[in-house]
């Protein structure tokens, strides 16, 4: 099983929970597993093309997989997920 | 919503990181528990190093980051150091409290939510809080909830 962290913002779809089980061998399995059970995650993380919203950053143990190989960077059994949108803005 | 208590220290803090790298937008994050905050985190505003903050501001449609020189970047916007959210949430999570403020400087403007703040506003739980340098010698500090593009007052009160 996978650990996924869920940002507060997304907490709604997954019942309040800030922690959830998933599983997939690769991000891209992971939020097709995590749509299945929490249903509007995916449209919020990805776009209409399943490719990852730019804002979104995601974390496998700690590392960004923007420096990895984006949705198709694999996960095993006991990876730690975090799911954190960017936080910006300006005057 | 009941009011937001901020320790006077915290606000202090957060005034003192505004002018330290003023005239650059300072960022972070105030946590505690039931609206009572008792963490500040200073985040880096990477905005001028981090070529995703120009496609994020591009996707939102929100501001034209890609054709300003790196130092006016910082000066009109902030985008948070994503690797340092992440160990400020791990810390929270560990300390069990939740994030409550959300904060930057406006260091030429009002204290009140940009465009460019509404239409990044992807945190409708936290409120923003913003340190207006408008005036040097009275720095204005505000609260607004923002969600679904919708501004309302957030009120707080110093502890």
């Amino acid at each position: 099983m996978i650990k996924v962290r869920i940002p507060t913002p997304l907490r709604p779809l997954t019942k309040g929970q800030g922690e959830v089980e998933a599983k997939g061998g690769s991000i891209d399995e992971m939020i097709n597993h995590l749509e299945g059970a929490h249903p509007g995650i995916k449209g919020r993380l990805c776009d209409e093309k399943g490719e990852l919203r730019r804002f979104v950053n995601i974390y496998v143990n700690e590392e960004d997989i923007r420096f990895l190989k984006g949705k198709d960077t694999i996960l095993k059994d006991g990876d730690e997920v975090s799911i954190v949108p960017a936080i910006a803005g300006g005057n | 919503m009941l009011s937001l208590k901020i320790p006077r220290q915290i606000l202090d803090e957060m005034v003192a990181h505004a002018r330290a790298l003023a005239p650059f937008e300072c960022c972070g994050l105030l946590a505690g528990q039931d609206g009572t905050v008792s963490r500040h985190y200073r985040i880096t505003n990477t905005v001028a190093k981090d070529a995703q903050a120009v496609e994020v501001f591009d996707a939102a449609n929100v501001k034209q980051l890609a054709d300003l020189s790196e130092k006016r970047k910082a000066e009109v916007a902030y985008f948070m150091d994503p690797k340092e959210m992440l160990a400020a949430f791990k810390d929270m999570r560990e300390r069990q409290l939740d994030l409550i403020v959300i904060y930057h400087s406006h260091t030429h403007s009002p204290a009140y939510p940009s465009m460019t703040d509404v239409g990044l506003a992807l945190y409708p739980d936290a409120a923003y809080l913003i340190i207006s340098l408008e005036n040097k010698t009275a720095p204005d500090v505000q609260a607004y909830w923002i969600k679904d593009h919708r501004i309302t007052q957030a009120e707080f009160h110093a502890i």
